[in-house]
């Protein structure tokens, strides 16, 4: 009898996930079951114990059914989001063609693409809900409540799964098609994220969850979760927590939360079965390709600011390159939703060193972000630099003031509203907060540049791309803290006297620096 | 008689409102058992979607076709049986070596199990590449990956084959190989293929019959003799461009002459 073939495309699945570990490929499945059988048996238990008394007292508060229901919703959310996020950062459908040419059902393919990577979300569903569990076993659940939980956590992660794992083949299908198609995949890949960065900055900095202990508020979460099915679990799980070892006590409640979260799954599942001929499908769904228009009065002010010759038209052309790609407008993007996100939950009016220093941190994210386009186009676009007379120096000019066009006003708008909302500003006091900021990062965008010429990122997938991202806001934070902190000086003359020229210092030596890698690169 | 492997019947393929786009157009083919066929056209001609209406990857806007006998709009499994395609710009799973990526092949085309080993091996070694079977095909040259999709393609020993620009990213000792493979096929193992190209002296030497279709529709059919005498040129080459145009000699530096002018 032939091996179904979901089966076969959920190993094939399997194998391409844990490709990097082949050797021990075999002993895999042992090693990480082992490993979560002392998490749960031993870890977990262990833990909780620290703060057994916290625990129990959450669990018949107020709050914890509103915070329950949050947790599994963030769990719920970040299940469906993964998948889609890891299928737009690269979209390809090259291997549709191979897998459609086969004799294979699409639900079939869809149904192995789930299975195959469900191994390693289930191990992320079984730390939480071992947690969960070593937490709740101390309140006297008997087992059947234990195994309810647990089937009802595994409900919720594998629909939110199984969600995300269809939606991603859809959009995978839909964005595929075209280079177009494929850069707004990759922008939505970053931007995704950002509601769930703000939930978790609402808990951490907003204050959300002493505002839970309010009945009032806790009472309108709920009945906003209430009605998305990670919400059902949860209140099944709270009535458990409040009646150990008696079931029947909530006997309703459990048969309408529970049933409905299985026939939720057992309907996701079907509609995304149905789903599945749309999720794979080669037929092209447009010809119209993207078209440029002619230079308006923005691109001509910019070739007009690069002095109209031929260097004004390499930085428009460099401009255009930048800007017509949808993944940089998002990393924008997320790094200005980031520094909102910052302000909203983070700032406080009365304290106004917050902002200040926040915006030192981020603003050279930001200046990161941008200058990493320079190298991960690749070495070929490099190549067309090194081969002109005089390209390299003119390149790299070319980026920096692209680089300043697009960082510098973004980060002296955000200053002047995060400076006007402070009570008792002056206009001076505005004019000179924005301007040093607008010098800080005009430093850092020739920093980040350097630094990704000294130090190529070819892929943002790459290991010198993550590392670079992650250096930038660490030297302005070091750069920040020193004087602040060691030499104790206000923050405006650090800023000014420190922080602003040591910034210079860096950015046009590390410009130097790349701009010398950048004509040896090979 | 020859026995008819593929035939279609008025087999279209339109796109955009109304169907403007043209694809395929009213396609009337027949390939013979045994057969070498070639579809010559150039880019964007319609030969590349010519063959994903066969092998039911795409599904056709009217007319409709047989392959071995099985209708590919109510037979699509079948179909996909009987035919092994090289597509032409495919992705490979390249996190898996050869010998996986073959064994996820010969899964999905039902090899029995207790077959499907050894024909792997014999695949591997007949290309070359049974000593890196275990190497992962990112690390395969676009020559190697090439033939890992030929073998593909042949893992099931299906009766029919299609080949979408076989040899277009290959080195001349791969693009060799290729060919000599392919006249192995079609010479000692019978199969009938069906070649996609724009290359015109693969076509010229590997295929029985041609086919030239440009802007979707069938414009041309036949040996390349007859081409060559129906077009009344000397050569495959200037039959084609008699058949599908070419820019005049005359324009080729037109866009000198303004510096001239002014010199």
């Amino acid at each position: 009898m032939p091996v179904p073939k979901w089966f076969v495309v959920a190993r094939n699945e399997y194998f391409i996930r844990t490709s990097s570990i082949r050797k021990i490929r075999p002993y895999f499945p042992y090693l990480v079951i082992g490993l979560l059988a002392v998490y749960v048996a031993f870890i977990a238990p262990a833990f909780v114990n620290l703060f057994i008394d916290e625990f129990i007292a959450f669990f018949l508060s107020q709050a914890a059914v509103a915070i329950v229901e949050i947790i599994l919703f963030l769990i719920f959310f970040y299940f469906i989001i993964i998948p889609i996020s890891n299928t737009l950062k690269e979209v390809q459908t090259g291997q549709q063609e191979i897998v459609l040419a086969a004799p294979i059902k699409p639900s079939d393919v869809l149904l192995g693409e789930f299975l195959g990577v469900m191994p390693f979300y289930a191990i992320a569903a079984v730390v939480i809900v071992g947690l969960f569990t070593a937490v709740l076993n101390p309140l006297g659940l008997d087992m059947v409540q234990i195994v309810m939980i647990i089937i009802i956590f595994i409900v919720t992660f594998f629909s939110a799964l199984w969600i995300g794992t269809v939606i991603a083949a859809i959009l995978r299908t839909k964005f595929g098609k075209t280079a177009r198609g494929k850069d707004i995949g990759k922008a939505l890949s970053l931007i995704i994220a950002l509601p769930a960065i703000g939930l978790m900055y609402a808990i951490i900095g907003g204050g959300l969850l002493e505002a839970l202990a309010d009945p009032g508020t806790s009472g309108m979460v709920e009945a906003i979760l209430g009605l998305l099915p990670s919400s059902w679990g949860a209140e099944v799980i709270i009535s458990f927590a409040s009646n150990p070892g008696n079931i029947t006590a909530v006997g309703f409640e459990t048969l309408t939360r529970f049933g409905g979260l299985v026939a939720f799954f057992v309907a996701t599942l079907w509609l995304g079965a149905k789903a599945a001929n749309r999720a794979y499908s080669l037929e092209p769904t447009t010809f119209i390709s993207s078209r440029a228009k002619p230079d308006g009065v923005f691109y001509k002010t910019i070739k007009y600011l690069g002095g109209g010759g031929s260097f004004g038209t390499l930085l428009v052309s460099t401009f255009k390159g930048y800007s017509r790609r949808l993944q940089n407008l998002s990393y924008i993007a997320y790094a200005v939703g980031i520094l909102v996100l910052v302000t909203i939950f983070f700032m406080h009016p009365e304290e106004p060193m917050d902002a200040l220093l926040m915006g030192l941190l981020l603003f050279p994210l930001l200046a990161a972000f941008v200058a990493s386009d320079v190298t991960l186009r690749g070495k070929d676009t490099l190549f067309i630099y090194r081969k002109t007379p005089s390209g390299v120096g003119r390149f790299v000019k070319a980026r920096l003031v692209q680089g300043w066009l697009v960082v510098v006003p973004i980060a002296g708008g955000i200053a002047a509203v995060s400076t006007i909302l402070i009570p008792q500003t002056t206009f001076i006091s505005l004019l000179t907060y924005t301007g040093l900021v607008m010098l800080f990062v005009a430093a850092f965008v020739a920093f980040a540049l350097g630094l990704f010429l000294l130090n190529p990122a070819f892929s943002d997938k790459s290991g010198n791309f993550i590392l670079n991202i992650f250096i930038v806001p660490n030297v302005s934070l070091g750069l920040t803290l020193v004087p602040l902190l060691v030499f104790d000086l206000p923050a405006l003359d650090s800023l000014s006297y420190v922080i602003i020229p040591l910034s210079w210092l860096l950015g046009i030596v590390f410009l130097y620096l790349g701009k010398r890698n950048l004509s040896r690169i090979e | 008689m020859k026995k008819v492997l593929i035939h279609t019947k008025g087999l279209s393929k339109y796109y955009g409102k109304g169907g403007e786009i043209k694809a395929v157009d009213k396609l009337d083919l027949e390939v013979y058992e045994g057969e070498t066929f070639g579809l010559l056209g150039p880019n964007g001609a319609g030969k590349t979607t010519t063959v994903r209406l066969l092998n039911c990857i795409i599904k056709p806007t009217r007319g409709t076709a047989t392959v071995n006998g099985y209708d590919i709009l109510k037979e699509e499994t079948e179909v996909k049986r009987v035919t092994g395609l090289l597509a032409e710009s495919p992705g490979l799973y390249e996190k898996l070596s050869a010998y996986e990526f073959l064994e996820f092949m010969g899964a999905l085309y039902d090899v029995p199990r207790d077959i499907l080993p050894e024909r792997i091996d014999d695949l591997l070694k007949l290309f070359g590449l049974h000593d890196r079977r275990d190497h992962l095909l990112e690390g395969y040259s676009r020559g190697m990956k090439q033939k890992v999709l030929i073998a593909a393609a042949l893992i099931h020993d299906p009766p029919i084959l299609f080949f979408d620009e076989p040899t277009s990213m290959l080195d001349p000792r791969a693009a060799l190989m290729v060919k000599n493979l392919i006249k192995g096929l079609a010479d000692r193992a019978g199969k009938t293929i069906f070649i996609c190209s724009h290359i015109l002296p693969i076509v010229e030497e590997l295929c029985d019959r041609i086919g030239i279709i440009n802007q979707g529709k069938l414009i041309a059919l036949g040996t390349v003799d007859e081409i060559i005498a129906q077009t009344e040129t000397k050569t495959l080459e200037e039959a084609f461009i008699a058949i599908t145009g070419g820019v005049e000699e005359k324009e080729l530096l037109a866009w000198r002459e303004h510096r001239d002018a002014g010199a």
